[in-house]
């Protein structure tokens, strides 16, 4: 509705600009880049954290609440766990969270979108219509139902925040279809007799993408906010992984004698997602694209 | 203009109730048993049968659901299934106010920030105090609510006892104690939502500025600053104000995290806890009520996009 | 228990010794219980008739023999306001005493609502709506002298109109479902306006204590009749009418109660306070921010969690008084396990003991450190357990039991079994799940973390919410669980409700084809419980529940884990005199702030 006439057809020609004006482009703006290196050094932590990380992240082999100091770089935790190598770890889960998440969102959200956009009728109606609805719906709400009623875990999480993001991509994806579809290249296509699917696969998705990943960055950011707050109510993935949302729960009733497991797991995250924005942001310039969806 | 309003008032009623059916079917088909766990220190197989038959809930579920909807065109949207068995409605009713309380004061909070903010950014534009407000609003945007919360507890309640630390005092008993509840959950749910306006009246104004018929208006001779106030910045806040209809009904759900930090019984807290123990009514009601806010405040956003933007007056 | 017994002197030490031995001291055949008719009547029972009453009854804990904590005689001015956090609760769902079966909800309506008889710190049984009682020489009737001049916080006057009215509302099993307090009542007689006569079916000296306690009691706690009619039940449970010292002038659920001075309470000195505000405050941090900022200066309700203590002990503004608490937490274990299984306890020790299932389950529960357990997840708070028998039960506890249990901690015993069973170093052993609930998750983890370190096999969480963690331990869905019970003032409670074949809990719901019993079977302990619960002479009793409880520890039933604290915590400015300090309850009729 409102948003397709905002993105409207200036995104047909945002297309085809190739790597290196990107990469000129971050390395020029200060914020993007610096999002661009911390970002680069929390997947290094979340791959290489067994080799990097000084400790075990589930030992409660040391004394409960001691501040941080040389031995332990962030001081420890009530049950005397080693912070520095959970947030360490904290980064696996999040940075897997938050992309896996808006992996499934964006392949079931964009299908959903090309298919109604390229189609039409009945099927455009239906999902529509499910698109309207799922507007409609609290989605922290509804993640938080699914994750209460069929049990914390990874795999549920995820589900749960995925499918909030879909309606997002849908609507994105099928706005752009709209457009396209009237290209010169699409009825040339049809006209040499290439089938639906080639159609939608080579010749339309390619060129929407650019609304489409940006949504997906800022999708990103705020899967790892969900998380967060889907384990800080206790409804994340399960206790022996540790995640940041969940580190801050538990620090919750000890933050007044130790302030570093209130403080760190919070920046950790605050910096993952400041990241993520400033990149996203700068990919909205270079991409030219008016607008995203949702606020969550 | 009115045709136009109507079919979406008619769409919104659809919709509505295709949340009811869904979240009511959604909630039937799943494991746990409330009155199982209600009664399972007190009672055997057959306190459960009948407290389930005196609620209803043996019947086959397409029975359930017309007596609930039947119910629900009347008013009624229930009773609690636990304790007291209080009636849905009065529970939100209760619950109600406060949510709007917070998410009224966080929206008005945010907007006395971002619009300023937004506003001195544009004008100044790559100045220090672009950078400034820009790198501010990031944070704030990056922020997780319920962790900036937990730290202005800490600070302002717990250590300087300039605020109180919980609860919520209803507006009838004082405007500070209302007012002085609120203001830490305000800035808590605010901050996040602060910074998106700020940034969107920011580009959405940098947008305008370049515009021709800004460019119309100085050759005029009009004054920077009239023109400012008078042609750009109206023009800006169109893309801002779609934002914002959803934007409060979001500041609601949001807040449920906050809510349950500040020990707010506002319809987020009674949602969750409605969904932990699997008090079918009280959700059903809560999303119910939830959605009707979001569907009302997207449709008062379209009416008047409409009158602010001819453009669209026209379309669809 | 031990932690503040030995913290007396000896003085003190040697006198609640004599008082229990005073107390349990008398013929079981003996329906006064060695008490003269004299000393059973009267307006006021002394300390020492009390005591041995509460024994009869089974209701006597060693926490009420230990001298009360609390400010005493503070002349602190009348007046003001007392705000109170609820602690670990959303909201206080009901107050209607036929319904209630929270300690946090009657700590709120002892304060609302009279009963015929309340017991105070010093244990002195005084009369609350009663005058003076006389009983018969055959202990079976009981002749109540109402008070008089009492009026109901809607004005209606006090009455034995009322007092029948009560009776007979909570007698009906549809209406209270405490109906069973008063199953031994054979009749109820209005004597005259302000003069009762309870009949009983068999007597029971401890009638008095136990069923017409205002608090406790619940049965008799005295209802408002006109209150009712006019509020309906409902309403009437958010706001309930009595003659207690303090009203409920608001009741929103969710938020909290308002009580307000009764002005026409029948004792003009009390209470002392204007007002009280009771906010639920379910989660710690708002709770101890709260306390903290003085936005509240007491906490009641359940049971603070463990990890503020230690941050209100060191907090000079608060006082914090412990007490044990009755009831025991354990890891159950699910015998239906492939390689856990035991299908069949009722066979001596020593041949259990050569089945690899049961090794395994010996080796889980001798592997708990529950030293380290209790320092790392509850600070250090509570006593280890080996039974379901808890130390507040003071009588009946067995102490020799954590030197002499099959159960108890041996890190290289239970190694060792382990490997006998085939997983030498938890080789082979597959991972476990441990049902847990979100506010348990964090101290079970610590038991994850110790059956790790010192067993080497992996315990993996698995957190659900309390109505479908309590459906899957009903259908025997688990392969461990923490969980245990409160509460728990009489041996039934812990044995019969835990450790028989039909125990409630034992697997209600699971499907008998696949598992014959629940989580634990054993024939001699079924019989043993069975004899513990009928038998009337004390000596006898106690014999048979150490038996009881060793056997179910030995057979590990499941593995016994700690018997938690009880911990009061308010504000220094709160005059909390000694005469209010009752174990359980938050009784404000005293109470004043400075």
């Amino acid at each position: 509705m409102k948003y397709a006439a905002v993105l409207g057809a200036d995104e047909a020609q945002s297309t085809g600009r190739g790597k290196p004006g990107f990469v000129a482009a971050i390395l020029n703006d200060k914020k993007a880049l610096f999002g661009v290196v911390v970002l680069g050094i929390f997947f290094a932590a979340a791959l290489f954290a067994p080799l990097v990380a000084p400790y075990d992240p589930n030992a409660m082999d040391f004394d409960m609440m001691l501040a941080p100091s040389g031995q332990f770089v962030l001081g420890t935790d009530d049950l005397g766990r080693d912070l520095f190598t959970r947030i360490l770890y904290g980064t696996r889960t999040s940075l897997l969270v938050g992309v896996s998440t808006v992996a499934l969102s964006l392949v079931v959200g964009v299908a959903l979108g090309v298919a109604a956009g390229y189609f039409g009728g009945w099927i455009d109606t239906i999902i529509m219509r499910y698109i309207d609805l799922q507007w409609a719906f609290p989605n922290f709400i509804v993640a938080v139902y699914l994750v209460a009623v069929f049990g914390a875990g990874l795999l549920n999480v995820i589900i749960a925040i995925a499918l909030a993001f879909v309606d997002d991509f849908a609507r994105i994806t099928r706005g752009m279809v709209l457009t396209i579809k009237e290209e010169q290249y699409v009825a040339a296509a049809r006209v040499s007799g290439a089938s639906d699917f080639r159609i939608m696969w080579r010749h339309i998705l390619p060129n929407a993408m650019a609304p489409i990943i940006v949504q997906a960055t800022v999708s990103v950011s705020y899967a790892i906010l969900g998380e967060a707050s889907l384990s800080f109510l206790g409804l994340g993935v399960e206790a022996d992984t540790p995640t940041w949302g969940l580190i801050l729960a538990d620090a919750r009733s000890f933050i007044s004698r130790a302030w570093w497991l209130g403080v760190f797991p919070g920046v950790a995250i605050m910096l993952t997602v400041l990241s993520i924005n400033f990149l996203g942001d700068a990919l909205r310039d270079y991409l030219d694209v008016r607008e995203t969806q949702g606020l969550w | 203009m009115s045709a136009f309003l109507i079919r979406r008032l008619i769409g919104a009623a659809v919709i509505m109730w295709a949340v009811a059916t869904l979240v009511f079917f959604m909630l039937r088909i799943v494991p746990g048993d409330p009155i199982g766990a209600m009664l399972f220190d007190v009672g055997g197989a057959e306190e459960v049968e009948a407290l389930r038959r005196k609620l209803g809930l043996d019947q086959p579920l397409y029975v359930q659901y017309l007596k609930w909807f039947w119910n629900l065109l009347q008013g009624d949207l229930g009773s609690s299934i636990y304790g007291s068995r209080v009636p849905v409605a009065q529970l939100i009713a209760e619950a109600l106010p406060r949510t709007l309380s917070l998410a009224g004061l966080s929206f008005v909070l945010a907007l006395v920030i971002a619009v300023p903010a937004g506003l001195i950014a544009a004008t100044r534009r790559n100045s220090g105090l672009d950078y400034g407000v820009t790198f501010v609003a990031f944070l704030g945007l990056s922020m997780p609510d319920f962790w900036l919360a937990i730290l202005l507890i800490i600070v302002f309640a717990a250590n300087l006892h300039w605020l109180p630390a919980i609860g919520y005092v209803p507006l009838a008993e004082g405007f500070w104690p209302w007012l002085s509840h609120l203001i830490l959950p305000a800035i808590a749910v605010g901050t996040a939502f602060s910074a998106i306006i700020a940034r969107m009246i920011r580009s959405s104004m940098l947008e305008v500025l370049k515009a021709d018929y800004m460019q119309v208006a100085r050759s005029k001779g009009l004054r920077e600053h009239a023109l400012i106030l008078t042609h750009a910045f109206p023009n800006a806040l169109i893309p801002v104000i779609t934002v914002m209809g959803i934007a409060f009904a979001l500041l609601m759900a949001g807040a449920v995290v906050v809510e349950n930090v500040f020990s707010i019984k506002g319809l987020g807290r009674l949602l969750i806890q409605g969904i932990l123990n699997r008090d079918y009514p009280v959700v059903q009601g809560s999303i119910l009520v939830v959605s009707a806010i979001f569907v009302f405040a997207n449709l008062l956003v379209d009416a008047l996009y409409t009158v602010i933007d001819p453009r669209i007056r026209h379309q669809s | 228990m031990t932690k503040n017994f030995d913290q007396l002197s000896n003085a003190q030490q040697a006198r609640i010794a004599t008082e229990l031995t005073d107390a349990y001291d008398f013929d079981p055949r003996d329906p006064l219980f060695g008490l003269s008719r004299d000393e059973i009547s009267g307006a006021t029972l002394k300390r020492r008739t009390v005591l041995r009453l509460m024994a009869a009854a089974g209701t006597l804990s060693a926490a009420h023999l230990l001298p009360g904590f609390g400010v005493g005689g503070a002349r602190a001015a009348s007046g003001g306001t007392l705000t109170c956090g609820w602690s670990g609760v959303g909201e206080i769902t009901t107050l209607d005493p036929a319904q209630i079966n929270q300690v946090l909800q009657f700590q709120i309506t002892s304060n609302v609502l009279s009963g015929l008889m309340h017991i105070n710190a010093d244990l002195v049984a005084e009369g609350d709506l009663t005058e003076s009682w006389k009983v018969s020489a055959d202990g079976r009737e009981f002749t109540l002298k109402l008070r008089e001049g009492v009026t109901f916080h809607n004005g209606d006057k006090f009455d034995a109109d009322d007092v029948l009215f009560t009776y007979n509302r909570s007698r009906d099993p549809q209406k209270s479902i405490h109906a069973r307090v008063l199953k031994n009542v054979a009749e109820l007689k209005k004597i005259d306006a302000y003069t009762v006569r309870f009949t009983l079916k068999k007597p029971q000296a401890s009638f008095l204590t136990k069923a017409l306690e205002r608090s406790s009691g619940r049965a008799m706690t005295i209802v408002s009749r006109g209150g009712l009619e006019k509020l309906g039940t409902q309403k009437f449970g958010l706001t309930p009418i009595g003659t207690g010292p303090f009203k409920v002038v608001s009741h929103v659920l969710g938020q909290g109660v308002v009580l307000e001075r009764f002005a026409n309470y029948f004792d003009p000195k009390r209470p002392r306070l204007d007002k009280v505000v009771i906010k639920p405050i379910s989660e710690a941090e708002p709770l101890a921010a709260a306390i903290e900022a003085g936005d509240i200066q007491l906490i009641g309700g359940n049971p603070i969690a463990p990890e503020l203590i230690d941050r209100f002990v060191a907090n000079p503004d608060l006082v914090v008084s412990e007490v044990p608490a009755p009831g025991f937490q354990a890891v159950w274990i699910n015998p239906w396990h492939p390689h856990m299984r035991v299908s069949d306890f009722s066979k001596p020790v020593s041949e259990l003991m050569k089945e690899k299932g049961f090794k395994v389950r010996l080796a889980i529960a001798k592997a708990l450190d529950r030293d380290r357990y209790l320092k790392k997840a509850q600070f250090g708070r509570g006593t280890p357990a080996y039974g379901s028998i808890n130390p507040a039960m003071g009588y009946y506890f067995d102490k020799t039991l954590a030197k002499t249990s099959n159960q108890r901690f041996d890190p290289q015993e239970a190694r060792r079994l382990l490997a006998e069973a085939g997983y030498p170093n938890g080789k082979g052993f597959p991972t476990l799940r441990l049902l847990t609930t979100p506010s348990n998750r964090r101290e079970s983890l610590v038991v994850a973390d110790i059956l790790k370190r010192n067993l080497n096999i992996t315990v993996k969480l698995s957190t659900k919410e309390w109505s479908v963690n309590t459906q899957d331990f009903a259908t025997m869905n688990w392969d461990l669980r923490r969980s245990g019970s409160g509460g728990d003032f009489d041996p039934d409670d812990g044995l019969v409700d835990w450790m028989q074949t039909k125990s409630k809990f034992n697997g209600r719901k699971r499907d008998r084809s696949k598992h014959p019993f629940g989580y634990f079977s054993d024939a001699e302990a079924d019989k043993l419980i069975d004899e513990q619960s009928a038998t009337g002479d004390l000596k006898k009793r106690r014999a048979l529940v150490h038996k009881a409880d060793k056997l179910t520890s030995d057979k590990v039933a499941c593995a016994f884990l700690f018997h938690p604290s009880n911990i009061l915590v308010y504000h220094k400015k709160v005059n909390f005199p000694k005469q209010s300090r009752i174990p359980g309850l938050v009784d404000l009729d005293r109470v004043t702030v400075s």
